[in-house]
């Protein structure tokens, strides 16, 4: 092969990782409502309790990168916010709980509803604007009630 | 539950990032030497015009690497310099502190950046070089035993996680570990309780 040759498979094969790159990231931000609505029993995450209005469920493992920062991230959100709990639970050592809720990527986050329902789903690293949109959502569904289908369609 | 146990040790983030970075350039020389080196070229081998030779039609032209030696193999510009990035990948595993581009990081960029805002576990960036020794490994242990493309292809999907890494903050090896964890393969399920 010449070098000319090679310089364009290189280039191809930059071309193709810097797409992938954006489109990860560009689906990492993104709010997923499209996912089983099931209950969470917070006993079988090793948790006492939910959150009183929503809960941010993140998943963790020790070997997680950008974890820590999402932590600091969702803690922070949670704070400022009355009645939602943050919520971190590492599945190093519980394969089943990653079983359980299809997680193939750290840090992945759900959000909660007040009865512990699965609403939201995040690949990756959540977008803060993002998850306090979700909220607010969530809180204004009680006093506004709205349609039982979501108009999502993202 | 919301305070995870914190790593003991902290590193800058960027440390790992300005690594992958160097990490991304060499294997991207690595697959421009590949791809016209030893491993993907071909010839009209000198038995392929034999009338009893094992080609399946006139002008089928045989792989090089097949018919070259142990020594022409490792000769390779190729392998040897997928050779120094496992044996640098092998340093970030075992000795993650020495590890030379960590040095040039904590001696030379560092000083010239601002405090980093937070810092992160020293773990993942390890699996990940792990990860990296393994793909390139197998690129490695293949053409030796005269594999074509092999180098190539081993070297551009470690460029792929690391130019991820570098450019997008992407960690493949966090994921690889889920992957495998679900598997079965690593970390042990604690009895639930």
């Amino acid at each position: 092969m010449t070098l000319v040759e090679a310089l364009i498979g290189l280039a191809v094969l930059l071309a193709a990782t810097v797409a992938a790159g954006f489109v990860v990231r560009w689906n990492q931000g993104r709010a997923h409502h499209h996912v089983p609505h099931e209950v969470v029993q917070p006993a079988r995450l090793g948790a006492d309790g939910l959150g009183d209005v929503a809960t941010l469920l993140q998943f963790s493992t020790e070997l997680c990168s950008r974890c820590p920062g999402v932590h600091r991230t969702l803690s922070a959100v949670a704070d400022a916010r009355p009645g939602v709990r943050h919520l971190d639970v590492d599945l190093t050592h519980r394969p089943d709980i990653a079983k359980h809720f299809h997680v193939l990527q750290t840090p992945t986050t759900l959000i909660l509803d007040r009865n512990g329902i699965v609403q939201t789903r995040f690949g990756g690293v959540p977008r803060r604007d993002v998850i306090e949109m979700e909220l607010a959502r969530l809180s204004g569904a009680e006093t506004d009630p709205q349609p039982e289908a979501e108009p999502e369609r993202v | 539950m919301s305070d995870r146990p914190t790593a003991p040790a902290g590193i800058d983030p960027r440390g790992p990032r300005f690594a992958a970075s160097i990490t991304a350039f060499l294997l991207a020389v690595a697959v421009i030497l590949g791809l016209t080196g030893l491993s993907t070229s071909r010839s009209f081998g000198w038995f392929a015009y034999q009338p009893l030779s094992n080609s399946t039609f006139p002008g089928d032209r045989a792989w090089d690497i097949t018919i070259a030696s142990l020594a022409e193999r490792i000769a390779d510009p190729a392998f040897l310099l997928l050779l120094v990035i496992a044996l640098l990948f092998v340093w970030g595993v075992a000795w993650p502190r020495t590890a030379p581009w960590g040095v040039l990081f904590r001696r030379v960029v560092r000083p010239r950046l601002k405090p980093p805002t937070d810092l992160e576990d020293a773990r993942p960036p390890r699996f990940a070089q792990g990860v990296g020794l393994f793909v390139v490994t197998i690129g490695l242990v293949l053409h030796l035993f005269g594999v074509p493309w092999a180098l190539p292809i081993s070297a551009a999907a470690a460029f792929i996680a690391a130019f991820l890494n570098a450019v997008f903050g992407l960690c493949l090896g966090c994921q690889l570990y889920l992957v495998l964890q679900r598997a079965g393969v690593v970390g042990r399920a604690r009895p639930a309780v």
